[in-house]
């Protein structure tokens, strides 16, 4: 093998950045679903909803004990089924790669969401809902201005590496046949042979990712610390 | 000047609050069994006894923080029942101070003060701050209005407490043992706080063993052991004269 050319990646950068930027949507659309479904479904289970709250709790744990790439699978499969019979002809109506993987990561992270603001919820001291109630607080504002603030506060240091593991995991969607910045970079370093060049180039950029969302919630959290606040 | 449902007992109409024959249970377990209580408007009772006698669960029927399982506890001419769509027609009038203060850690002193205005009774942002500084300034901690609880002593947070629950202009403040969390030197000034309130004629029931205190501000003392009322008399009586085995009892355990 000839000695390194890193020149070959800098040729490569639009298509890598093309699929940079699919992981970043993957990432951020897969967040905000993830994170305001999962709420949802932890809200759910701590109030033990009849039914659904079983459901909601059959559901975590299915989606928590089966790989990624298995859920991709079967809502590439699955979900165009689904919609034929719901639409009445039941014949498979193709919801695209894309699409599944937006709904998928969406769906899926959701279920690990729930289960960090689930735990963050039975945290939270008695006292603080006694003093909502004291104060005739409706259960909405309470849990909007006084409960869930704080269990995202003390959640976020592992709702973010949570999101750092979503962010790897987007190289997932290879399986879709679609390209992420992995997948770009695979395929590129198969037809120009620089394996090497390639795969060192995009860790440094999943490393430089990774590290700058780390820097960056430190200092979020820095700036938002609550004073005197222990924990 | 309240209103009452039809059948109600005139008697009522002066108290503020009226509990009548009170039994509460946790599982098989009676903490409290026919209780009787009432309280007049402006009056302030002092709710002493041992430990597990059912002081604290007294007090949280009646904003039914617990829920009662017999008996009628009247708040405001408003009746308490598990029906009752709107309990928080009934918390509203009803201010409550915890011995662990349950400030909200996330919010500033002033915004403790702001929320339950703003959401409860609907006040501006504006209006509720005013509100705020006011009753910061007279528990005198006005000028840690921004600062956050995890900043403020034991004893400023409790303050900071009474003054949240003032906010919402309450017609009656509940006490549960407001001191007994604190270092000693930071008791006075929660208590020369409550002092203060009572003077200003707030209708008050505190559960307390600081015996000064009850002496100062007390219209009534009300012992209460294993779950039911044992005496009730002025602070002077109760102190000096007992009438029951278990009030003395109780009263040579807390003087050492
Ligand atoms: N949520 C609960 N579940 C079960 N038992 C309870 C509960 N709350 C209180 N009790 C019991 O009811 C009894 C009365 O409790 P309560 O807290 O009212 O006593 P107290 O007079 O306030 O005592 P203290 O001075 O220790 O605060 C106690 O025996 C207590 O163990
Ligand atoms: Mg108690």
């Amino acid at each position: 093998m000839n000695s390194l050319d890193f020149s070959i990646a800098l040729q490569a950068w639009p298509y890598l950045w093309s699929g940079l930027l699919f992981s970043l949507a993957l990432t951020a659309v897969a967040f905000v679903v993830g994170l305001v479904l999962g709420t949802c479904l932890a809200l759910v289970q701590h109030f033990e909803v009849p039914v659904i709250g079983r459901l909601v709790r059959g559901y975590v744990a299915l989606m928590r004990s089966i790989p990624l790439i298995l859920v991709l699978f079967w809502f590439f499969f699955l979900v165009p089924i689904v919609l034929g019979h719901l639409g009445g002809n039941g014949r498979p109506v193709p919801i695209g790669a894309t699409w599944t993987a937006f709904i998928t990561f969406g769906l899926f992270e959701a279920a690990y969401y729930s289960e960090i603001i689930r735990v963050g919820l039975r945290a939270v001291n008695r006292g603080q809902f006694e003093a909502c109630q004291a104060l005739a607080l409706s259960t909405f504002d309470t849990y909007r201005s006084v409960i869930l603030p704080q269990v995202l506060r003390v959640a976020s240091p592992i709702i973010l590496s949570q999101t750092i593991i979503l962010f790897q995991d987007t190289s997932l969607v290879y399986v879709l046949s679609l390209t992420d910045l992995l997948g770009a970079a695979s395929k590129l370093a198969q037809l120009n042979g620089r394996l090497v060049e390639m795969y060192l180039v995009i860790a440094v950029v999943y490393l430089a990712i990774s590290s700058a969302a780390s820097q960056c919630v430190a200092s979020l959290r820095k700036r938002y610390a609550i004073a005197g606040m222990r924990r | 000047m309240h209103q009452l449902a039809a059948g109600n007992k005139p008697e009522l109409s002066a108290s503020i609050v009226v509990v009548e024959k009170l039994v509460k249970r946790f599982g098989h377990f009676t903490a409290l069994s026919d209780v009787n209580l009432s309280v007049g408007a402006g009056e302030k009772i002092v709710l002493c006894g041992p430990s597990g006698s059912g002081k604290s669960t007294l007090i949280r029927c009646i904003n039914h923080i617990e829920k009662h399982d017999g008996g009628r506890i009247v708040v405001d001419g408003v009746e308490l029942t598990d029906r009752m769509t709107d309990v928080n027609s009934i918390r509203r009038e009803v201010g409550m101070v915890f011995q662990s203060f349950n400030l909200f850690p996330h919010l500033s002193i002033v915004e403790n003060c702001m929320l339950a205005p703003m959401k409860v009774r609907g006040l501006s942002r504006a209006e509720a701050q005013e509100r705020a500084i006011g009753l910061l300034r007279k528990v005198r901690i006005h000028d840690q209005a921004d600062k956050y609880p995890g900043q403020l002593s034991g004893g400023q947070q409790q303050r900071v407490a009474i003054a949240r629950a003032l906010c919402m202009q309450p017609k009656i403040m509940l006490f549960d043992e407001p001191t007994s969390a604190l270092d000693p030197e930071m008791v006075k000034e929660v208590l020369d706080t409550m002092v203060e309130l009572a003077r200003d004629g707030m209708t008050m029931v505190c559960v307390t063993h600081e015996m000064g205190f009850a002496r100062e501000i007390a219209d009534r003392v009300v012992f209460m052991d294993r779950g039911t009322i044992v005496e009730e008399a002025d602070p002077e009586t109760f102190f000096r004269a007992p009438c029951t085995e278990r009030a003395k009892d109780f009263l040579g355990q807390i003087i050492h």
